[in-house]
């Protein structure tokens, strides 16, 4: 990253500045206060790199938005006091998966591998936030408001998920599991076949 | 041009002869004195305030633990987080900049010093107000420093402890707003601006934000206190998002004001200490307000996860920001590399600001790309970036500039022994409290969590950062044992006695006796004449010049 880069420089010239320019070693203090030029070319660069920084970022932003060509799979994701309500409504009959997030008791978020999957996200009381570390992903969950996105899990396997932001007493334990099964399991899941996924 | 002090009332502010005792203290009119007052007012509150922080690293130090309630932990995070900003680094930075700017400037008082007061006791009283909290049924307030509505209405935050706390703050902050004020309104003596040293220049940036950005956070908090009223008003998102957006509007430009003064002590003590002058001085000031200008655009970022920000405008302006710093970086490591380096204590202090400000404006640069945002914040990669900039950066140019001025405010010398023992225990407990805070968040620790389970595999960070934690309880105890022993010293007449002048300074404050009389100047110390911003400097490249023509003069 480039910013170890400008770290390194910014300490490599501390360093020598200690080794070089203590009083101890007779050197002569500098009785210049400007080099205006050196400055212009200075701010140029860093212009420059801003520039590129904005435009990059753009970019990215950009691919985190694009959605896919594939409908999607949907999930209504509910948040509250304190724990998740997952709800299927492209299942057969209306699925909702809870729990109390009480020891052990913690609601597991099942998606298919290889399809994006569209989480719209809502809490019933005050803020909360999804956040899947695994993905490197987190969304706030709001009441009276939906938030959209969309994550594509590439791999099976069972991550947990937290509340990330704030929510008083049991926040720290508002965890919940997100499970990636092949899309053929997720099919049968959905069906509403036990011991499938979950 | 040399000015000699005005001795009628009307000029200088208030009474001239101050009164004694501690009624005289808290009713004075001396703009050193209130600006003592705020600065060791914010001193005892940061003492406080860390205490409440070491609790929290105890209770951190191993999974499940139960030294202190859920409940206990998040008043403590609240307060601590609520009182380091809102009750210690902005006042402290308003109380240095009360007591220097006038000197700076060569005035002998401030322009309107009771309203100085007058800021001084709406601060007191805030932070009374907020820690009264602690003292009802429920206990203090616990939905951190920012607390966002719904969370902090009258149904989710029941009890009198969150309504201490939004009068607390409400009034903490008028206090700074009106110090901000009346530090702007200060009197110049024909001293031009861009002959202004760097840290008055700070102060004129961050009284500028302070009165353009401070009055959001009041609007704010007036949102949640009719919220409160009548949490029905909750029910529509434009009001829990709308306060997102005035909290963050005070919250960016804050951190700046938090920032700017002890950046702007740092830019001082290198280039005396460096033995010239401060090095690209007309880029800086004009980066000070270029920051000031951008601080109050990029509020958004502090929202990306919201959902509800234009992302690639807040970023855009995000990293714009990248700029002024990049000057302000290249200024100070500039008048460092062309100095003459004396590494008394205060150099010391300036010298770790540079790397340590530096990863904690670099992490910042990371938080403010949303791609980035979307993983680390509300994790303790967030909680680690603020205490690099606030404590690794902010906190060691307080100490610096305390270091710096304490000669000049006490006229005794501070133990330099100490001070360096001190130092190093700082630097020590800073990094190993705060670097594993960056791999914990990356790894999965939210913030503000009370406990965590053993096999989330946090643990020995944890442990990690809690030894860190009890090296910063050293340093500050040292610290603490060298400033009382030295004040101590001083009421015996043991001390050793500062001159007027003990580190070569550039700017007036140097020019008069140690401490500063009631009206900063007299007769014997008069304001020298003001030719750059390091007046000092000129005076004795001036003299040096003519020692040499009068040696070569056969
Ligand atoms: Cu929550």
């Amino acid at each position: 990253m480039k910013q170890r880069h400008i770290f390194g420089d910014v300490l490599a010239l501390l360093g020598y500045a200690l080794l070089r320019r203590r009083a101890g070693r007779q050197v002569t203090a500098s009785e210049r206060s400007e080099r205006p030029r050196l400055e212009a070319y200075y701010v140029g660069v860093l212009v420059a790199f801003a520039a590129f920084l904005v435009a990059w970022t753009a970019w990215q932003n950009q691919r985190e938005h694009e959605s896919a060509a594939r409908p999607p799979v949907r999930v209504d994701v509910s948040s509250f006091l304190w724990c998740w309500a997952f709800s299927y409504p492209q299942a057969p009959e209306r699925r909702t998966v809870s729990g109390s997030c009480r020891g052990d008791d913690l609601p597991t978020l099942v998606v298919p591998t290889g399809h994006p999957v569209q989480l719209r996200l809502t809490s019933r009381d005050v803020i909360h936030s999804l956040w899947v570390p695994h993905l490197r992903y987190k969304m706030d969950a709001f009441p009276h408001h939906v938030n959209t996105f969309t994550l594509t899990l590439d791999r099976e396997g069972r991550w947990m998920g937290k509340c990330a932001e704030f929510c008083g007493q049991r926040h720290r334990t508002m965890h919940f599991w997100i499970k990636a099964v092949s899309p053929e399991e997720y099919d049968k899941w959905l069906q509403g076949q036990q011991g499938a996924a979950v | 041009m040399t000015v000699a002090p005005p001795t009628e009332k009307s000029d200088i502010g208030g009474r001239p002869v101050p009164p004694s005792g501690w009624l005289g203290w808290v009713t004075s009119t001396d703009h050193k004195r209130i600006g003592l007052l705020t600065a060791g007012t914010s001193f005892v509150l940061f003492v406080g305030m860390g205490t409440l922080a070491l609790t929290m690293r105890a209770q951190l130090a191993q999974p499940e633990q139960e030294l202190v309630s859920s409940h206990l932990y998040n008043q403590l995070f609240t307060i601590h987080g609520s009182g380091m900003i809102y009750l210690v680094f902005t006042p402290f930075a308003l109380g240095m900049g009360v007591y220097l700017v006038p000197l700076q400037i060569g005035a002998p008082g401030i322009a309107m010093a009771r309203l100085t007061l007058l800021g001084y006791w709406f601060y007191a009283l805030g932070a009374a107000v907020m820690l009264a909290g602690f003292a009802t049924p429920l206990r203090a307030h616990a939905d951190g420093w920012f607390s966002y509505p719904p969370m902090a209405d009258s149904v989710h935050s029941p009890g009198t402890g969150t309504d201490l706390w939004i009068a607390g703050v409400f009034l903490a902050t008028t206090g700074t707003i009106i110090m901000g004020w009346t530090v702007l309104r200060k009197r110049t003596y024909g001293m031009t601006m861009l002959r202004l040293p760097v840290f008055s220049w700070s102060m004129i940036v961050s009284c500028l934000m302070v009165i353009g950005a401070f009055p959001a956070l009041l609007a704010a908090l007036g949102l949640l206190a009719v919220g409160r009223a009548d949490p029905s008003m909750f029910d529509q998102n434009v009001w829990n998002i709308g306060y997102q957006h005035l909290f963050w509007f005070y919250g960016h430009p804050v951190v700046y004001v938090m920032f700017f003064p002890y950046l702007a002590a740092v830019a001082e003590v290198l280039a005396v200490f460096s033995g010239r002058r401060f090095f690209g001085y007309k880029g800086t000031v004009l980066s000070l307000l270029v920051f000031a200008a951008l601080s109050m655009s990029v509020w958004g970022h502090h929202m990306f996860a919201t959902g509800q920000a234009t992302n690639d405008y807040y970023s855009l302006t995000s990293i714009a920001l990248l700029v002024p710093a990049g000057v302000e970086y290249f200024a100070m490591v500039g008048t460092i590399l062309g100095g003459r380096l004396r590494l008394a204590p205060p150099m010391l202090f300036a010298l770790a600001f540079i790397p340590q400000f530096l990863i904690g404006g670099l992490t910042g640069i990371m938080v403010g790309t949303p791609v980035i945002d979307y993983h680390v914040t509300d994790s303790y990669f967030v909680v680690a970036h603020l205490h690099y900039v606030l404590f690794a950066g902010s906190a060691f140019g307080l100490f610096g500039a305390v270091y710096f001025w304490f000669p000049k405010v006490t006229g005794v010398m501070l133990g330099h022994r100490l001070g360096r023992l001190r130092f190093w225990l700082l630097v020590l407990g800073t990094n190993v409290t705060f670097l594993p805070m960056f791999a914990l968040g990356y790894l999965g620790m939210p913030r503000r969590i009370s406990s965590y389970a053993s096999f989330e595999g946090f643990g020995w960070l944890n442990l990690l950062s809690s030894i860190g934690a009890a090296f910063l309880a050293a340093a500050m105890t040292v610290f603490a044992v060298n400033v009382l022993w030295t004040l101590r010293k001083r009421t015996l007449g043991s001390a050793e006695k500062a001159p007027d002048d003990p580190w070569g300074g550039h700017t007036l404050e140097w020019a008069t006796s140690s401490p500063p009389p009631r009206l900063n100047f007299t007769p014997d110390h008069p304001v020298p004449p003001v030719t750059s911003f390091a007046p000092l400097l000129d005076l004795r490249q001036k003299q040096k010049e003519e020692t040499a023509a009068d040696r070569s003069r056969p």
